[in-house]
């Protein structure tokens, strides 16, 4: 026995010089051999990079995209910030101007900016524009390839500095194309990949740079990628707007959410994109260096993403508006977003996300509408809409939340939005009843007789709070008497989407620029022409597959007002309305974003009270953030 | 010696089979799955960005025949088989046109690595504290030890995995919680890299081999408890053999048999990479490719991480087969 004690005794002393080997580097997630104050660490919510040598963007999904390399690296034409920009929403950042169409918009113009040069010293011209729509269009299993072929019959130079596209069918919103929203076409550099053979499977392996950023080192297993100012940075569009202040920048995998809130606890995690709105809850609780959009409840910052409930609307129980505006009527808003966001939610009664410039273009405006909206449901009228629905989540949460909550009517409406749909059973029964539904025995019945079943499909734990919302919502139909089911698809949501293998589900079809009235960003896609048939994949964003010759006509007359042309707006607005009384998706509210920023070594980071860009940083358009930051004392 | 050549010729046909079997199942499952990799593609470059309906259209074309997803099943069968006699799992598709060899090749050292280490240490340390345990049955430490095994073993395996990220990440934060090595060292052969590696293996390790190494001891201290009352045992000890030998030769040697079977297996398991350590330390590894390519719908990944399983678990069971004559004798007998 006395020689088990010896080789225990023996075990401990081995693994003892172990942990106090590891006490000595404590800052066990920070990058050997960069000085911590001139250091960004931001979280890429990509994960772990499988592929991680592959810096090719214009491959289909062949390496990572957020690591760095479209907010830091590369860059493209035009830029629109979903918040209000550095110096503007429109940012010509490639481009030296605006785009510039002919009468038909048949033509497009891009005037380049002078001065510009890549990392390896050669100068961005009109030819790496010309190459990287050239390259795309003779290599079809590209990124970009297919929307450049459908669009451009030509382009060529005018001069070093100048571009035209001439386009094979009338777009008057071609260049949205080489806007970012997230991302956009980034212009490839023609000296390099005009040297490869097949450039779809060229991995771009040590990336050349047109951002203010190169490439420092990456890990191999793809967990991390480090960027460094370049020497030239002046050379860069970035440098418009200063120098920037983290000389390198640090994206990584930091794991699960609770790992991500130590990692920002032990201040080796700057920014966090995301995080369960507990995780937050917990960092506002415990870090008095972290920051989030809001200084307070809700911390989120809505991006310009509607989450709704999305009919299948080929499917025949659903083709009856009156069903749609009934189950829209048998939700109650405020319990959607206590499940969904513990009340930390910018609802939304509209098809538009309550984000940006969107309350002031559409929702304010559109408030009297609202109010005066009417349901015929054959019985009576009635309005459904109620204004102080936001207002009574704010009372909600109160008595818990106490100061944190606004009580100032403006800060409630932007925080938690303005109104939405009351309640209402008996209204949505009378809907149901004209439609030709029936209750027996407490169950609703179909015309047919068969039960009115409802499968609601959420993603499961890859994103938990839109399978809260709608783990929310089948419970109050359930109360109803409909046969509410949830369907948890988990990784199979994208492919049951396009396949149109869903009765309902918790997702979004709309998206905007948030910063830009234009509503063509999702909405072009939802003309009747790109509808497929039932059984036949879906291209995006019309997931609920709705047809309507009314919007038809409005996306129509849209393709035919410029991008900034006020009347945009107008159009903008009829959407909504048909929408509101379609109700062809139920819109619940912004997709909130708990992007947490710690201010242990730097400050300046985007809020709602310095809203110069999106915090969230797998955007492209959060290198304005960078130009911005400044490190603590 | 004959008989044992014939033992071996029925074995290693036995093996060949159960390969054989097992990838055309993992074939038949991964493309019953109703993720279609196109889709997923689609999904994620339209999830952000402005692409028009039209041009997704040609998208899905491109990516059918780019994917090698054209053809008849028949055709796609066979073509697989081509590629697997040849070591060949083709690209992967989520990461295309990356071979499916490259990404596994990639991750396999960090998981064979781990997770030999933790599962020999747990097996070693488990079978001698429990061979122990269960023959010295009134050592007041060892009975403590049976009481923490006891107490370890039902924890389920991620809640001792946070903890062990609570108390050494946040609370005494002395050892790194995420990735394989620090940020920023070249992977190289040199000392620096060596010690980040070990440093970062310590926590997913240690909570692999408290997990396992009380799993181990209890199984052997119950089947050291049985042996020790076998006649041959007492008559050991009646007749004054040394009682470290009786311990060695006669109680652990028999007992130890099964716990060998458990370990071959466990060693050839280890191809499936160990997915929820791998999550929860942010550690580089087989079994995050693995969950990751079934989210994408990724067949060949899928395929070439299964079918290296396969074979791993298959030659880990031939093995022991083989040695088994030689372990026990009541088999070579037989």
């Amino acid at each position: 026995m006395s020689r088990i004690r010896a080789l225990l005794v023996l075990a401990l002393c081995v693994l003892a010089p172990q942990l106090f080997l590891s006490r000595s580097s404590s800052a066990q997630g920070i990058p050997q051999n960069i000085p911590r104050k001139e250091l960004l660490i931001l979280e890429n919510p990509e994960g772990t990079i499988k592929n991680a040598g592959w810096f090719n963007i214009w491959a289909i999904n062949a390496g990572s995209q957020s690591n760095g390399l479209q907010q830091a690296a590369l860059d493209t034409l035009w830029y629109i910030d979903p918040e209000s920009g550095l110096d503007g929403v429109w940012d010509n950042s490639l481009a030296a101007d605006k785009p510039q169409y002919n009468a038909d918009f048949t033509e497009m113009t891009a005037k380049l900016r002078k001065g510009i040069f890549w990392s390896d010293g050669v100068e961005f011209t009109a030819d790496d524009v010309i190459s990287t729509v050239m390259t795309q269009i003779k290599n079809p299993g590209m990124r970009f390839s297919a929307v450049l072929a459908s669009n451009v019959a030509s382009v060529d130079a005018l001069d070093p500095y100048t571009v035209v596209f001439k386009l094979k069918k009338p777009n008057s919103r071609f260049h949205a194309n080489f806007t970012v929203r997230w991302n956009a076409i980034w212009i490839m550099p023609k000296h390099v990949f005009e040297k490869v053979a097949d450039p779809s499977k060229f991995d771009f392996n040590k990336p050349v740079s047109l951002g203010a950023y190169v490439l420092n080192s990456y890990d191999p297993d793809g967990k991390w990628y480090i960027w460094q100012l370049r020497d030239d940075w002046q050379r860069t569009t970035l440098a418009r707007f200063g120098k920037p202040g983290p000389k390198y920048l640090a994206y990584v995998d930091p794991g699960p959410p609770d790992k991500r809130v130590i990692a920002q606890l032990n201040h080796e995690l700057d920014v966090i994109h995301d995080i369960a709105p507990e995780g937050m809850f917990a960092l506002a609780k415990q870090s008095k260096s972290t920051v989030a959009w809001f200084k307070g409840f809700p911390y989120g910052h809505p991006d310009p993403t509607l989450p709704a409930v999305i009919f299948n609307d080929q499917n025949e129980m659903f083709k009856n508006r009156d069903v749609r505006w009934a189950l829209a009527l048998l939700i109650d808003i405020k319990a959607v977003a206590m499940a969904a966001y513990r009340g930390a939610a910018t609802i939304s009664a509209i098809g538009v996300p309550p984000t940006g410039t969107h309350p002031a273009t559409y929702h304010q405006p559109m408030e009297e509408w609202l109010k005066g909206f009417e349901i015929d449901t054959g019985k009576r009228t009635i309005k459904p809409y109620d204004p102080t629905v936001g207002k009574q989540i704010a009372d909600l949460l109160r008595p818990s939340m106490g100061e944190q909550i606004p009580s100032d009517p403006k800060e409630i409406a932007r925080a938690f939005g303005m109104g939405w749909w009351k309640p209402d059973p008996r209204v949505a029964q009378e809907l149901l009843e004209r439609a030709g539904y029936s209750r027996r025995n407490g169950a609703w019945l179909m015309p047919d007789g068969k039960p009115f079943t409802i499968r609601v499909m959420v993603e499961g734990d890859l994103r938990p709070v839109m399978t809260r919302a709608g783990t929310m919502i089948v419970q109050q139909w359930k109360q109803a008497g409909i046969d509410a089911k949830i369907d948890v698809a988990q990784g199979t949501l994208p492919t049951r989407r396009a396949a149109g293998d869903f009765d309902t589900f918790i997702g979004w079809s709309v998206e905007t620029w948030g910063g830009h009235q234009d509503l063509s960003y999702f909405m072009d896609s939802w003309h009747s022409q790109f509808v497929a048939e039932p059984g036949k994949p879906q291209p995006a964003r019309n997931w609920q597959r709705w047809a309507s010759p009314a919007l038809d006509k409005i996306i129509e007359q849209t393709r035919s007002v410029g991008f900034d042309d006020p009347k945009s707006i107008e159009l903008g607005k009829d959407y909504v309305k048909l929408a509101v009384q379609e109700m062809p998706t139920i819109p619940l509210m912004a997709y909130n974003v708990f992007t947490a920023m710690d201010q242990t070594y730097w400050t300046g980071y985007p809020t709602s009270e310095n809203p110069y860009t999106d915090p969230v940083p797998n955007w492209g358009n959060s290198r304005a953030m960078f130009v911005k930051l400044k490190p603590a004392n | 010696m004959s008989g044992y050549l014939a033992y071996i010729a029925k074995r290693l046909l036995q093996f060949v089979l159960v390969v054989f079997i097992g990838i055309n199942l993992a074939y038949v499952i991964t493309h019953a799955t109703p993720i279609d990799p196109v889709e997923q593609s689609i999904s994620a470059v339209t999830s952000f960005g402005n692409t028009a309906p039209e041009a997704i259209e040609q998208m899905r074309i491109s990516l059918r025949e780019l994917y090698g997803l054209e053809g008849s099943a028949l055709q796609q069968y066979l073509l697989f088989w081509k590629r697997i006699l040849r070591a060949d799992f083709g690209p992967s598709m989520s990461a295309f046109p990356t071979p499916v060899a490259t990404l596994i090749a990639r991750a396999l050292p960090w998981t064979t690595g781990l997770l030999v280490v933790s599962t020999v240490v747990a097996w070693v340390l488990g079978n001698w504290l429990g061979g122990l345990a269960g023959y010295y049955q009134k050592s007041r430490g060892l009975k403590l030890l049976g009481v923490i095994a006891m107490g370890l073993h039902p924890i389920p395996y991620y809640i001792l995995a946070l903890l062990l990220l609570i108390v050494f990440g946040f609370l005494w934060p002395v050892l790194p919680i995420s990735g394989g090595s620090a940020m920023n060292l070249p992977q190289a052969w040199t000392w620096a890299f060596a010690a980040s590696v070990l440093q970062h293996a310590t926590l997913p390790a240690l909570s692999l081999i408290l997990i396992g190494v009380g799993s181990w001891f209890l199984g052997m201290r119950s089947l050291v408890s049985n042996v020790v009352t076998e006649d041959y045992v007492i008559y050991a000890e009646l007749a004054g053999v040394d009682s470290r030998r009786v311990l060695s030769s006669y109680v652990m040697r028999n007992a130890l048999v099964p716990q060998v079977t458990g370990l071959a297996i466990s060693l050839g398991g280890i191809f499936n990479g160990a997915v929820i350590t791998e999550k929860v330390f942010g550690y580089p590894g087989v079994g995050s490719l693995l969950v990751d390519a079934v989210y994408a719908g990724d067949y060949g990944l899928v395929l070439g991480v299964t079918t290296i399983s396969i074979i791993g678990v298959s030659i880990g069971v031939l093995v022991i087969d083989l040695l088994y004559p030689l372990l026990d004798p009541r088999v070579k007998v037989s």
